[in-house]
């Protein structure tokens, strides 16, 4: 009886290590690349601010230094009450949708899922175009009741699908996937039809569903952010997990992850992520689905690696995007990340072996 | 040393279902630390359910399942991740290194938030060696083929270092040397590092010549448990298998 | 060997990690809830009516459906208790000389509570009301105003204070000087950036979702006074004129040409009271499906004041009518308001299965400028005149009075009778 013995006790260390390596840098230039997104963000726009009654102005308000007031109140208003909550709520739903998107991608181990798979993406807009037909005036913290109901309506949908969703035959995952499929061409269709009855409403439940930062304020901010921000630290929190299932259910018993449980927790806080982020900005697509692929091409498949950064980049992303938009004549951000995030896509088939089975 | 005394798995009377078919009838037996067991029976008889209510996947409908004296109802998951590591199929969806793979294995004993230390690498780099996978460092597991997977997988196993390892059917991709090799592991695995394995085979032969113990399975009972050459006797081949028991000689040393 | 451990005695620490954590998140979470709750400009429950601090304003008192002719739905009248400017006279309009279900008979309903003392002076500051229910506070006379409605713009110069605008949308026309103006809106989109950028004292938006509810929440928020009009129908629109007129403190030029207006449109009414008013389908686009008037929609008025009956197309939500529909409405009178994308009467009388149509036998295709028809603003008058003159091309009309909103296109010279004045009244369209 012999050992194999064709094996080499040289560069074991350096496998890790390169990925350590790959893993700091990535981070580096993902925090680069907010920072640089902040700072065009809010110094960019249609009205022109010079730099420095830019960064006066942030010292000011936002440090507390005693900077000598040189600019007008509109160019404050302009810098801290327009761009500002919309570059950290772009920000935030970037962060959400790439952290939803990772999490779907790993729980369904399939590498075509993005946040709104399970339904997240009908639900919220049937949920939208119902707030819009229906006359009813509700506030809450400038949330009118399109945003309370396409909140609403994104979780329900993922509940209806995951309890709709039987083993029968298929795996949990792919019963799933088969599920929101079929629940969101249901939605679908309802939501065709409250297009249609909407009449001059059209265009309200229209300009939601291609996603925009526009007319975000600091309340907006200010109530979504602290949730996606907690949801993705819960996330964070079980990135173990998430590696458990990266082989499969069966392989996640055998690790000691309670497949059920995890799944259902997992399932529960990227559908929560997914319709905060939905809440704010409407369906903003690619974000979810291309970032954590980018990152896993970096750093590998392991969950403590692609989760943060995919928060880092599809943050990033989404504020360049948004920046854009805004600079390109206010066009929907959607397009933006798509005209992006599609080029992108099909260059990372083409070079990168991405065949798989299931 | 090993305690061979020690009882690491017994099964109770044991019946098992599975979507109202009765797939485990009756089934009792004793495992002790430190065997090395092979599970035969022809297609169908159960042996892979066996193996997943040993695993605690699947509920039982009568009898006990005791996994190191404990009730298998009161362990959980991660208890029993500790206890039993299993080479079953696997698919990758992602692209994965190899030794990122490997490392999964680590998963009951990681630090929850900071996750590989660095004696779990080593525990990891060990494994990879051990299952003579070191050229493979680096590559992307997509690429391999089903044996080295399947071996990648089995690595996966020995980095769990649990004190029991199951496996179903781990030669089933390999061609006549790679099967030996991973015989000649499994060997190893149990007497120098005293791992308890269980593994379902579909060749007889194979049992028969590394594997001291047979559990032979047939349309959910256990019909035969001892020394191989007493239990793969002929009449047992033909009766089991239903095959000539002449052709299990060819095989034969 | 191993075998089986107890469980880790970090369990008990575990679940204190656990319950710190969830009580940040709790924190977090409220944190951001107060915080939000102090940076709310208005606060965030507010009752209505109120500066809208919600984003969806829109759906709540106006109807639904695009149709702005529901009479009774024209609630800043009915509810506002601030001036509206709109001088009494309308309770006498008479609703009598339209036949077509189309009349929104607005003269029946919509009397304002308050009528204003037409010449006095306008104190600030002024609260008004606007047609979306929003209270709105006009600290100072606006001397720079915006407005992101094309029809607003042509007010402003009507009133005659086109001086006092300063940035306006990209589809604004006239008078051709305002094309010139900074443009801060287009179609789909409000640049709010841009407006704030220009310090205005009022900014004048379309109602029922023409400009983005959203922006001008967000002009709402940052203390700049926002005024929506929308005017449903003809009575809708004279009163956003007088509404505007207020705001901009410019009463008398609002009144009086909220008079001048009406005369010209009763003198309209006066002459076709007489006249057979035929059928009549306005077409506002057929390349593909055929788009016309929805029920008691605004053109559907202003055809029935016209003179002519109103073809429509059976819904009050729905703007495409079939052509075996249209077919069977046999218009006789079809009047293009797609001229300006290059419909001829040649074309239109060449399309398959138009043949057969009393319009197209009789040759009565008439192009129009759609602009004047449909554009709720001061130049109401000269679409009506020229509607008027399509569906009845002979008709004498007395000239528009010099003040107001301007030419008056091909109204007949004064001399009296005569069909054969009908020369200048070519279907080469009035008031291009």
């Amino acid at each position: 009886m012999v050992v194999r013995s064709d094996s080499i006790l040289g560069p074991r260390p350096r496998a890790f290590a390169r990925l350590r390596t790959r893993r700091a840098a990535a981070i580096t230039t993902g925090v680069a690349l907010l920072a640089l997104a902040l700072i065009l963000g809010v110094g960019l726009g249609t009205v022109s601010v010079a730099p420095s009654e830019t960064l006066g102005i942030l010292a000011r308000r936002v440090l507390g230094l005693p900077v000598a007031v040189t600019w007008s109140p509109s160019t404050e208003a302009i810098v801290m009450d327009l761009r500002l909550p919309r570059v950290l709520s772009a920000m935030v739903v970037g962060l959400g949708l790439a952290v939803a998107g990772a999490t779907f991608q790993g729980l369904l181990r399939n590498p075509l899922a993005d946040p709104y798979v399970l339904g997240t993406a009908s639900g919220a807009a049937l949920g939208a175009a119902i707030g819009v037909l229906i006359p009813i005036r509700f506030v809450f913290f400038e949330f009118g009741l399109l945003h309370a109901l396409a909140f609403v309506g994104a979780l329900v949908a993922v509940y209806v699908v995951y309890r709709l969703s039987r083993v029968g035959g298929l795996t949990a995952m792919t019963s799933l996937l088969l599920t929101g499929y079929a629940v969101g061409s249901v939605l679908a269709a309802g939501l065709a039809m409250a297009m249609y009855l909407s009449g001059a409403n059209l265009r309200q439940i229209f300009f939601y569903l291609l996603g925009s930062l526009d007319g975000v304020s600091w309340q907006q901010f200010f109530v979504a952010g602290p949730i996606v921000v907690v949801t993705t630290v819960a996330i964070l929190a079980r990135a173990r997990s998430l590696d458990g299932f990266l082989l499969g259910e069966e392989v996640a018993a055998h690790l000691g992850i309670d497949v059920r449980r995890e799944r259902a927790i997992l399932l529960s806080l990227a559908a929560l992520l997914t319709a905060a982020a939905v809440t704010i900005a409407g369906l903003i697509g690619f974000v979810g689905l291309v970032v954590p692929h980018v990152v896993r091409l970096a750093v590998g498949p392991g969950a403590r690696g692609v989760l943060p950064l995919s928060a880092l980049f599809g943050a990033a992303l989404l504020t360049f995007a948004d920046l854009g938009a805004r600079l390109l004549g206010e066009i929907p951000v959607g397009v933006v990340t798509a005209l992006i995030g599609a080029p992108f896509f099909l260059f990372l088939l083409r070079n990168v072996r991405t065949g798989y089975e299931l | 040393m090993i305690d061979r005394t020690r009882q690491v798995v017994e099964f109770e009377a044991v019946d098992v279902a599975y979507r109202n078919r009765d797939v485990l009838r009756d089934v009792s037996f004793e495992i002790s630390a430190g065997e090395r067991i092979a599970l035969v029976g022809p297609n169908g008889a159960g042996k892979s359910s066996l193996l997943r209510a040993l695993a605690g996947l699947v509920p039982v409908r009568h009898g006990r399942i005791s996994l190191d004296r404990h009730p298998i109802e009161t362990l959980g998951r991660p208890a029993i991740a500790r206890l039993i590591s299993a080479v079953p199929a696997a698919s990758l969806p992602f692209s994965m290194r190899v030794e990122e793979v490997v490392a999964l294995g680590r998963l009951p004993h990681e630090d929850p938030i900071r996750g590989l230390r660095p004696s779990d690498r080593a525990v990891v780099a060990h494994a990879i060696d051990r299952v003579g996978l070191g050229h493979l460092l680096g590559r992307d597991a997509r690429e391999l083929s089903l044996g080295e997977r399947q071996l990648v997988l089995l690595a996966l196993a020995v980095a769990q270092e649990a004190p029991l390892m199951l496996l179903d059917e781990p030669t089933v991709h390999l061609d006549l040397r790679h099967q030996v090799e991973t015989m000649d592991l499994l060997v190893d695995l149990n007497e120098r590092d005293g791992t308890t394995v269980v593994a379902v085979l579909h060749d007889l032969a194979l049992a028969a010549h590394f594997f001291p113990r047979v559990l032979v399975l047939n349309r959910g009972r256990l019909v035969a448990d001892g020394p191989a050459r007493e239990v793969l006797s002929p009449a047992l081949v033909r009766e089991v298998f239903g095959v000539d028991p002449e052709l299990l000689r060819v095989a034969r040393p | 060997m191993r075998h089986l451990q107890a469980p880790p005695s970090g369990r008990s620490e575990g679940s204190f990690r656990v319950r710190l954590a969830a009580l940040l998140a709790a924190g977090l979470i409220a944190a951001g809830l107060i915080a939000a709750g102090c940076s709310g400009a208005s606060g965030g429950f507010t009752p209505v009516p109120s500066v809208g601090a919600g984003t969806t304003a829109p759906q709540t008192i106006l109807p639904a459906s695009p149709v702005p002719g529901a009479p009774t739905a024209t609630p800043a009248a009915s509810q506002s208790s601030a001036p509206t400017a709109t001088p009494p006279t309308s309770a006498t309009r008479s609703p009598s000389a339209t036949p077509a279900p189309a009349a929104a008979t607005p003269g029946a309903t919509a009397t304002p509570s308050t009528p204003v003392p037409s010449a006095a002076a306008v104190s600030y500051p002024l609260t008004l009301v606007d047609d979306e229910q929003n209270t709105v506070v006009i600290k100072v006379e606006p001397k720079r105003i915006v407005s992101i409605t094309p029809a607003t713009t042509e007010i402003l110069f009507a009133l005659g204070i086109g001086d006092r605008l300063i940035a306006n949308t990209d589809a604004d026309d006239y008078p051709p000087q305002v094309t010139k103006l900074p443009h801060v809106a287009t179609y789909s989109s409000v640049d709010v950036e841009k407006i704030v950028g220009l310090e205005p004292d009022l900014v004048i938006a379309g109602g029922n979702d023409f400009n983005k509810p959203d922006a001008l929440a967000q002009l709402r928020r940052l203390g700049i006074p926002v005024l929506v009009v929308y005017g449903p129908d003809i009575e809708g629109v004279l009163r956003d004129i007088g509404l505007v007129a207020q705001a901009t403190g410019r009463p008398g030029p609002g009144s009086a040409l909220v008079a001048d207006l009406r005369s010209q449109f009763q003198a309209v009414r006066d002459a076709t009271a007489g006249l057979p008013h035929p059928r009549t389908f306005y077409e506002l686009d057929a390349t593909k499906e055929i788009y016309g008037p929805a029920d008691r929609s605004f053109i559907a008025e202003m055809i029935a004041l016209a003179g002519g009956t109103p073809i429509t197309t059976g819904s009050t939500t729905v703007f495409s009518i079939p052509l075996e529909r249209l077919i069977a409405a046999d218009p006789e009178v079809i009047v293009l308001g797609d001229s300006a994308y290059g419909t001829t009467p040649e074309i239109a009388a060449a399309r398959p299965g138009w043949s057969t149509m009393t319009a197209v036998l009789s040759k009565a295709i008439r192009p129009i400028d759609d602009t004047i028809v449909t554009r709720p603003g001061p130049r109401l008058a000269e679409g009506l005149r020229a509607l008027a003159l399509a569906i009845h091309p002979g008709l004498v009309l007395p000239p528009a009075p010099t003040a107001g909103s301007g030419a008056t296109g091909s109204s007949t010279p004064p001399a009296p009778a005569a069909p054969a004045a009908s020369a200048s009244a070519a279907p080469s369209a009035s008031g291009y």
